[in-house]
């Protein structure tokens, strides 16, 4: 009866050492693929596609802007309706500056956010009428989550086009475009372009540092298949 | 004996000052306040409580299977080291207990 005891102790530590260790090499295995879900997802982030397309060939207003058309190069031909300050706007390189956005008509009912520029430089052109049909190439990037400032009467406290559907009865699409040219049908608007701001990836924490907790987690499992032959050994 | 003591002692206190930053520095910063250059200044944080409460582990399953405890009581002294303040009050219990 005892030595059946003991084996059944025996057995039941087994198995639970056992557990744990697979548990602990499962957690380690989740973070490995989170270091690998975060570095495809910061390839997607980074990879900038120059290959110019029209802006409704890859997305559509009143719909989530598809992963596929993020980072994409595109041209559209519209009219400007409004305009905003988008202020405290980092761009590619760290600085911050106040921006000129505008909602760009796009067809008869959808519109866009574009940043054209500067805000500091919104009088140069002074001959863009609303009425004007405008050729915009530029970046289509995904909608800012995070205010830069607060909302106010021409002013829009982040690019996301969420802060506009209230103005306008258009179907807006999803995320915007930094322009990198303007022209109308008989010149081109010269003026400061900005440089977009580099993507950051969804996935929290940092690629080496999921890495780490994977070398974290498998010690753990190694420290528990060792540990019982480690008491054994202290005990005798 | 003596040295696991000190090896745990030293490391109940390190993973004390790691908890702390994590609970009352990392954790409102991350949740609660709403900018990337804060949150880019406590980024180290977790990741080097990841690996000091790691080592905290070690020693602790050291100094308690010489000090010849119980699973029981060795689970509670490695829980210690993630909450703030339960490390430091469980490196005193033992100083008091086997010093």
């Amino acid at each position: 009866m005892t030595q059946k005891t003991s084996f059944l102790t025996k057995l039941g530590q087994i198995v639970g050492v056992l557990l744990v260790t697979a548990l602990f090499v499962s957690l380690g295995l989740w973070q490995l693929q989170r270091a690998a879900d975060l570095k495809e997802s910061l390839k997607v982030a980074t990879a900038v596609d120059t290959n110019m397309v029209p802006l409704e060939s890859i997305t559509s207003p009143r719909q989530a802007i598809p992963p596929s058309a993020l980072n994409r190069t595109v041209s559209i031909t519209g009219k400007y309706i409004a305009n905003f300050k988008a202020a405290n706007q980092k761009d590619g390189n760290g600085i911050i500056q106040d921006w000129e956005s505008a909602l760009l008509q796009v067809g008869d009912s959808s519109a866009i956010l574009v940043v054209r520029g500067l805000w500091s430089e919104r009088l140069l052109n002074p001959n863009v009428q609303q009425s004007m049909d405008i050729q915009v190439e530029g970046l289509l990037v995904a909608s800012q989550d995070g205010d830069r400032a607060a909302n106010a009467p021409g002013e829009i406290s982040r690019l996301d086009s969420a802060v506009v559907v209230s103005l306008t009865d258009l179907d807006l699409f999803d995320g915007y475009v930094v322009a990198t040219s303007e022209a109308t049908r008989t010149a081109s608007l010269e003026r400061t372009r900005v440089v977009p701001e580099k993507l950051q990836s969804r996935i929290s924490g940092f690629y080496w540092q999921h890495l780490s907790y994977v070398v974290i987690w498998w010690l753990m499992a190694a420290v528990v298949v060792f540990l019982p032959f480690y008491r054994r050994r202290v005990s005798t | 004996m003596s040295g696991a003591l000190k090896r745990f002692r030293v490391m109940a206190i390190i993973a004390g000052v790691m908890s702390l930053l994590l609970w009352f520095v990392d954790l409102p910063v991350v949740y609660l306040f709403n900018n990337e250059d804060w949150k880019s200044m406590v980024a180290w944080i977790p990741f080097v409580h990841g690996w000091i409460y790691a080592a905290y582990v070690l020693t602790a399953l050291q100094f308690a299977t010489k000090a010849r405890w119980s699973i029981k009581k060795t689970v509670w002294l490695i829980l210690a080291g993630t909450l703030p303040i339960a490390s430091f009050a469980a490196e005193r219990r033992v100083v008091r207990q086997y010093s």
